[in-house]
């Protein structure tokens, strides 16, 4: 049986980082995590008084720090507002893990291109952390967009990555042309001038630009069942029962939030007739 | 209530769940509503199949009713307000507190010094209780209500017309009418059901006229959809008028039996020629042609009206015009025809009705008829009052003046729902005594030396009046919390303290019914059991239609004939300039009613409109370069506010629209003070605005963080208008 | 297992002999003549059943609340709102709601909430006699008769030529364990075997009294052949007032939002459930702004997605739908069920 209360736990400290963007730990409150957590699963945040909303890992929980973990999350909404003005000791709710992560299995010995978009760096984070901790650092390569160089997030985790890895980074406004514009206009030049071959795709960020990378990584014939994208939907429940996060049959909590990108291109042709305007892929 | 509900079958626990049939709180439509109750709450909400309205429909806010009777936020004691607070007090201290003080008044200053408003929103059984404690007990016709500014012109316009001003046939007659003509109205947002009924009925092959400024829903779904320019009413209705006598389309047999006045009205509609009218109204010549060919042609056609007839300047002559082309037409006394105003609260037909008006007794019986004074006043065994009474307003101004002592107001919002903020508190201070009975602690509430605790309409039996003038009735599902009393209860009780117990001495809601109806003619055949039988009835139910009138003025009209009345085109007091260049208008959402305080406490239907928002026609938001839902700054010559746009075809390039339900962004900010100088009608409906692009990253601010950021600069009133 | 067959010649002996061990709820009509599901019903009263008294408000509520408490947060810790409820019998379920919750048994088979009712609950079915109004439940496999997986006990009128309302026959089958225990202490004579295959045959001839619904198998084939056209569901959707009366009435209808409910005087926090609906606008938007189904026209198609679409078969083994014609009376803007299936057929068939 499904267990909808969610435990406590508490805000061990947070740190603005990004625009409008904030950098939480928290603390499981007398409760341990008994099944491992996938990076790109995600939880459900309970902040009393203002609802529910998922979020994902930026750190897995740490079994050395009283399971500890890190969540990047943007105020864009009345719960985050909430969430924004509590301090450090504040109890929340916390139900998780959820939904399918990463295939971090998949990417043993394989050549890994990661490409995030804003707070889409969020859940891929911890991906970043186990391919190094794997020893996969020199073949892996990140490429992080975002607006403008304030509304970059992850500040101190980029610089670590930075130090291991092959890690570009491209905005949409800035001062160094070499940078400037999305991250899908950079990844051939990137590829070819550090001659890398990714054999896997991880992508997360606004649809527009995972399905932008998605068409550029097929162009580059990497097959679209080894891209895998992680979306994003309004959900009450995190347990497939709410129903607010359907995409055609599937319930994104249960069945994603993580899919490869041949499911998705299937899945949006039953979604519906309204594909050439308001598709899975189209913004409004 | 269930049969079932009062039995309880040996060795089991009280039933957990009962429900009972009520009547919708929200608009006028009167749809049925079953409320669940568990544990003395209201839990659920239920559709009625069997309800002659609703017929087993409701819209998003019948649905969340449960949400909007919210024990959490009820008062729930008497209140005295001692060296500025309010102090917890027991009913026989504030109800001597207050006997004592109105006592005194009306000894210093007369009777005429103190003063009821009634509300809307409460039972008609309150109602003809709150005028009777004004005109019995007080002893003054200084008894108001809130019906001023929705369709205050349509009682005022078609008085004149036809002499009487509610809706001349019923909600059933959508169904059987060919043409279905709705002007300024827009009911599937605003009367959810009566607009479904018109949906269903064109797509059953009824042909739909639409004349708005706005493309509504039921204008997407029209056979003919009229996009006149903002405020050109009487000139397109005129123009009708015109083709249709210039055509010989006009019910001559109607007119020669039934009218008077064609001879004037011919000669002056003749100044409103096709060509010249298609252009003032920026409407297609061979559009208005077709509307007029089918709406007189029609053997039967019914015609709908809203607040985008009413809330102008021109309000009431705008009503006269809309009446002209019904009896032109002979679309009227009949099944199937009539004119409709789609009345707004659930009860403003049954507080008219009930004679919370200063110059009217129950059933439109006048106060200044020497007569109807004397049979209350045998029928009440006392002596009434005499003097002619004061409107709201009026109490306001004499309160200013110092000539005004006392008000007690029950479930009204006045210093925020009134046109003039800073007069209505200006007025409430310079009272000596203010008595709120309210369900929560509204802005008004909080200015008040007394406050007392109301029931709902769920925690109360009695009746509602829908815009059909059908009496339904009103079952109590729980009990009132707290102290909280029922309406009457409280007045019955004050009397009693005023030594006049005597005059109000019902054990029930049955027995003030039973009382109005003996003095109302209009009302003379109706009983409770009646309502229950036929589950309502409509008025007049009298021995020459024992079961009520569906359908008015079928063989006359209250004034013998009824009047052709020549109107002109006016122009709205304010019209786009260079300074500001955009026409706005309001509007309601089906998601919420009035000023949202019931609606908005559904989470289900506060996501649905988040912020306040403004619609805009894509074309005109690109020229400005903003993008959907940016926020943006609104400012006409009255005020300043902050929002957030919608895209919307909906609207002309050139127009602007807001719903008015926001706190947070209050539409009336802006919207011009102008009236319609017969009825103190305020034009909400048009005035000019200009709009600035807010930076991109910014939310909205309220009207409150804008008032407090900006106290030097921008003209204070935040007045939130609540038209209905 | 194998159902037994039992002769009852009285449903009042059922009644009074389930009244002793659950709380009774039955259909009953108030003075508005309005009929619902109620609640510890007198044992005395008669029950309503069959496609006469088909409830607006199906038997949904009993196990997915309007409107519930989840669980409370105190400031510390978070504890969960048990529904607290005693063994109860819904007698006299049709087929087309027994369906429904059978359907919705499997969607909610992991929800401790609905189980917690689930369990408690007898769902004593009857056969229905004929068509109802709106209902066409045979195409969609969902009545006119109960399916023996789908209730506890069934019961079937056995001398339905009788006019004068004296029916006094009736088939009863044990269908489930819970309701061979239900009717232990109660004498029942074993009916003849060839009864099952009796009610067979009344089966057929009451499919024979059911309208040509060929329109709504027709349909349920362009939906799923994607062959109708987005202007279509545009057409359809302007009618949509987004009141969420079909969600509501729609007995597979499950989804919901939560919301915390402040309570001022014990400084707590309780998070409530309440039915949501797809139909809103809201029912998908990000608090970003951005909304994946922001088009009318695309929530009207979903909601028929969700009810017909074959993607959903192999989850539940049928369609979202039973049949019950609910939405068509409730929904304002005329685009139920039975419209839409036939606006559609009407549409595609050009």
């Amino acid at each position: 049986m499904l267990q909808l209360t969610p435990q406590p736990m508490c805000i061990v400290d947070s740190y603005d980082d990004g625009q409008d963007a904030k950098h939480f730990t928290f603390e499981p409150l007398g409760f341990v995590h008994e099944t491992p957590i996938q990076t790109g699963q995600f939880f459900m945040l309970s902040v009393p008084g203002a609802g529910q909303a998922p979020f994902t890992y930026t750190s897995l929980p740490n079994t050395n720090s009283k399971g500890r973990f890190v969540a990047l999350i943007r105020n864009v909404g009345k719960l985050t507002n909430a969430l924004f003005k509590l301090k450090s000791g504040a109890v929340l709710g916390y139900n998780g893990p959820f939904g399918r992560g990463w295939p971090v299995a998949k990417l043993q010995e394989k050549e890994v291109l990661i490409v995030a978009g804003g707070c889409g760096l969020a859940p891929l984070a911890a991906t970043i952390d186990y391919l190094i901790d794997a020893g996969q650092a020199q073949t892996t390569t990140v490429i992080y967009g975002a607006g403008e160089a304030r509304s970059q997030v992850l500040k101190d985790e980029r610089a670590y990555w930075k130090s291991k890895l092959l890690m570009h980074e491209v905005m949409l406004v800035g001062n160094q042309i070499k940078n400037l514009g999305t991250p899908s206009e950079h990844i051939a030049q990137v590829l070819a001038d550090h001659d890398r071959q990714p054999q896997i795709v991880l992508t997360c960020g606004p649809q527009a630009m995972m399905k932008s990378v998605a068409d550029t990584c097929v162009n580059l014939v990497i097959g679209s069942e080894e891209i895998w994208l992680s979306l994003e939907k309004r959900m009450s429940c995190g347990v497939g029962l709410c129903g607010h996060c359907y995409l055609a049959d599937q319930l994104l909590c249960t069945q994603g939030p993580t899919y490869r990108y041949d499911e998705l291109l299937e899945l949006e042709n039953k979604t519906s007739q309204f594909r050439p305007h308001t598709g899975l892929f189209s913004y409004c | 209530m269930h049969e079932s509900a009062a039995v309880s079958p040996q060795n089991k626990p009280a039933m957990s769940k009962t429900i009972v049939n009520s009547i919708c709180p929200f608009c006028g439509v009167g749809c049925g509503i079953g409320l669940v109750t568990e544990k003395g709450q209201v839990t659920e909400v239920q559709a009625l199949r069997n309800h002659p309205i609703s017929q087993g429909q409701l819209c998003s806010k019948g649905w969340n009713t449960a949400f909007g009777i919210n024990p959490r936020d009820r008062i729930t004691h008497p209140l005295i307000k001692q060296e500025g607070q309010f102090v917890k007090v027991g009913w026989p201290q504030a109800l001597a507190h207050i006997a004592d003080k109105l006592t005194g008044y009306i000894r210093g200053y007369g009777a005429d010094s103190v003063g009821v408003i009634s509300s809307a929103r409460a039972t008609n059984e309150d109602n003809y209780a709150a005028q009777k404690f004004a005109r019995a007990v007080l002893k003054t016709n200084n008894i108001d209500h809130c019906a001023r500014i929705c369709h205050s012109p349509s009682v005022a316009g078609l008085k004149q017309t036809l002499g009487s001003g509610a809706m001349t046939n019923s909600i059933d007659d959508v169904d059987k009418a060919e043409v279905i003509l709705v002007i300024g109205a827009d009911p599937t947002e605003n009367h959810a059901i009566i607009g479904g009924r018109i949906m269903g009925a064109k797509l059953r092959g009824s042909k739909l006229i639409v004349i708005d400024p706005r493309v509504t829903r039921l204008a997407q779904v029209a056979d003919l959809h009229l996009q006149l320019k903002l405020g050109s009413n009487i000139a397109l209705l005129n123009g009708l008028v015109n083709i249709i006598l210039q055509q010989g389309w006009q019910n001559t047999e109607f007119l020669s039996k039934r009218c008077e006045g064609l001879v004037e009205l011919q000669a002056q509609v003749a100044n409103y020629p096709l060509d010249e009218v298609a252009k003032v109204c920026g409407v297609k010549g061979e559009d208005l042609v077709a509307a007029a060919k089918l709406y007189s042609q029609a053997n039967t056609a019914f015609l709908a009206y809203g607040m985008g007839i009413t809330q102008f300047v021109s309000g009431t002559n705008n009503v006269i015009a809309v009446s002209n082309l019904a009896l032109v037409c002979g679309q009227i006394g009949r099944q199937g025809t009539g004119i409709n105003p789609l009345r707004g609260q659930n009860n403003v037909q049954g507080a008219c009705d009930m004679g919370c008006l200063p110059n009217v007794y129950p059933d439109y019986q006048s106060a200044a008829d020497e007569r109807v004074r004397a049979k209350f006043a045998k029928a009440w065994h006392t002596l009434v009052a005499i003097e002619p009474g004061l409107t709201s307003l009026g109490m306001s101004n004499q309160a200013r003046k110092g000539k005004f002592r006392s008000q007690i107001i029950f479930g009204e919002d006045p210093v925020v729902t009134d046109p003039d903020q800073n007069k209505v508190a200006q007025g409430i201070k310079a009272l000596d005594m203010l008595v709120v009975v309210e369900l929560s602690m509204t802005e008004t509430a909080k200015m008040a030396d007394v406050v007392l605790p109301a029931a709902c309409f769920a925690e109360k039996e009695g009746t509602f009046t829908n815009c059909e003038r059908r009496v339904q009735l009103v079952r109590q599902a729980i009990a009132p919390p707290f102290e909280a009393k029922v309406d009457w209860k409280i007045l019955a009780e004050l009397a009693d303290f005023m030594g006049m117990g005597a005059l109000m001495p019902w054990q029930n809601s049955e027995q003030i019914f039973v009382e109005m109806a003996n003095l109302s003619p209009s009302f003379s055949g109706m009983s409770y059991a009646l309502l229950e039988q036929q589950q309502g009835v409509q008025w007049p139910c009298n021995e020459a239609q024992p079961m009520g009138s569906p359908c008015l003025h079928g063989h006359t009209f209250p004034i013998g004939k009824a009047r052709l009345i020549p109107v002109e085109q006016t122009p709205t007091a304010e019209s786009p300039d260079r300074q500001y260049p955009f026409w706005l208008t309001t509007n309601r959402l089906h998601y919420h009613y009035g000023c949202g305080s019931m609606t908005r406490q559904s989470p289900l239907l506060e996501r649905e409109t988040p912020d306040g928002l403004l619609f805009i026609h894509p074309q005109d938001a690109r020229d400005l370069g903003l993008v959907d839902h940016q926020a943006v700054g609104v400012r006409s010559r009255r005020g300043y506010l902050e929002t957030r746009i919608i895209y919307s075809e909906q609207l002309a390039p050139g127009l602007l629209s807001m719903p008015y339900h926001f706190k947070e962004a209050p539409s009336n900010q802006l919207t011009n003070d102008a009236m319609d100088l017969l009825t103190e009608m305020p034009e909400l409906k048009a005035c000019a605005v200009n709009l600035q692009a807010l930076d991109a990253n910014r939310q909205p601010r309220s009207i409150g963080e804008i008032i407090e950021a900006n106290q030097q600069i921008l003209p204070l009133v935040a007045g939130t208008r609540t038209a209905l | 297992m194998s159902n037994q067959l039992f002769v009852l010649n009285e449903l009042a002996l059922l009644q009074k002999h389930l009244a002793k061990h659950y709380e009774l709820y039955q259909i009953v009509r108030d003075p508005q003549g309005e009929e619902a599901w109620q609640e510890n019903v007198p044992v005395d009263t008669l029950p309503l059943y069959g496609e006469a008294h088909l409830p607006l408000a199906s038997a949904k509520g009993f196990f997915f609340a309007q409107n519930e408490g989840l669980y409370k947060f105190d400031g510390e810790t978070f504890t969960t709102i048990k529904p607290k409820l005693s063994p109860r019998a819904l007698f006299g379920v049709q087929a087309c709601d027994l369906t429904a919750i059978f359907y919705q048994d499997q969607f909610f088979k992991d929800d401790p909430y609905y189980q917690a009712r689930r369990e408690q609950s007898l769902l004593v079915g009857i056969d229905c006699s004929g068509p109802c109004e709106k209902g066409f439940c045979p195409i969609v496999n969902a009545g006119p008769q109960v399916a023996t997986d789908h209730a506890d006990l069934i019961l079937s009128n056995f001398n339905q030529e009788q006019q004068d309302g004296l029916e006094t026959t009736w088939l009863l089958i044990a269908a489930s364990n819970k309701g061979v225990d239900s009717l232990q202490g109660l004498k029942l004579e074993k009916a003849p075997d060839n009864w099952r295959h009796l009610r067979s045959e009344f089966k057929e001839q009451v499919l024979a009294k059911f309208a040509d619904f060929t329109y709504i198998n027709t349909s349920i084939e362009y939906i799923n052949d994607g062959l109708v056209p987005p202007e279509l569901w545009e057409e359809l959707s302007v009618r949509c007032l987004a009141c969420s009366g079909c969600t509501n009435l729609c007995p597979t209808c499950s989804c919901y939002a939560t919301s915390d409910q402040t309570d001022s005087e014990s400084n707590s926090q309780t998070t409530v459930r309440f039915w949501d609906s797809c139909q809103f606008d809201g029912f998908q938007r990000e608090a970003s702004g951005h909304n994946p189904s922001h088009l009318a026209a695309q929530r009207t198609e979903r909601f028929w997605f969700h009810k017909f679409s074959d993607d959903y078969l192999p989850e539940f083994g049928r369609y979202g739908c039973v049949g019950c014609g609910r939405c068509e009376q409730t929904c304002p803007g005329s685009i139920g069920v039975h419209t839409v299936m036939r606006k559609i057929e009407q549409q595609c068939c050009n």
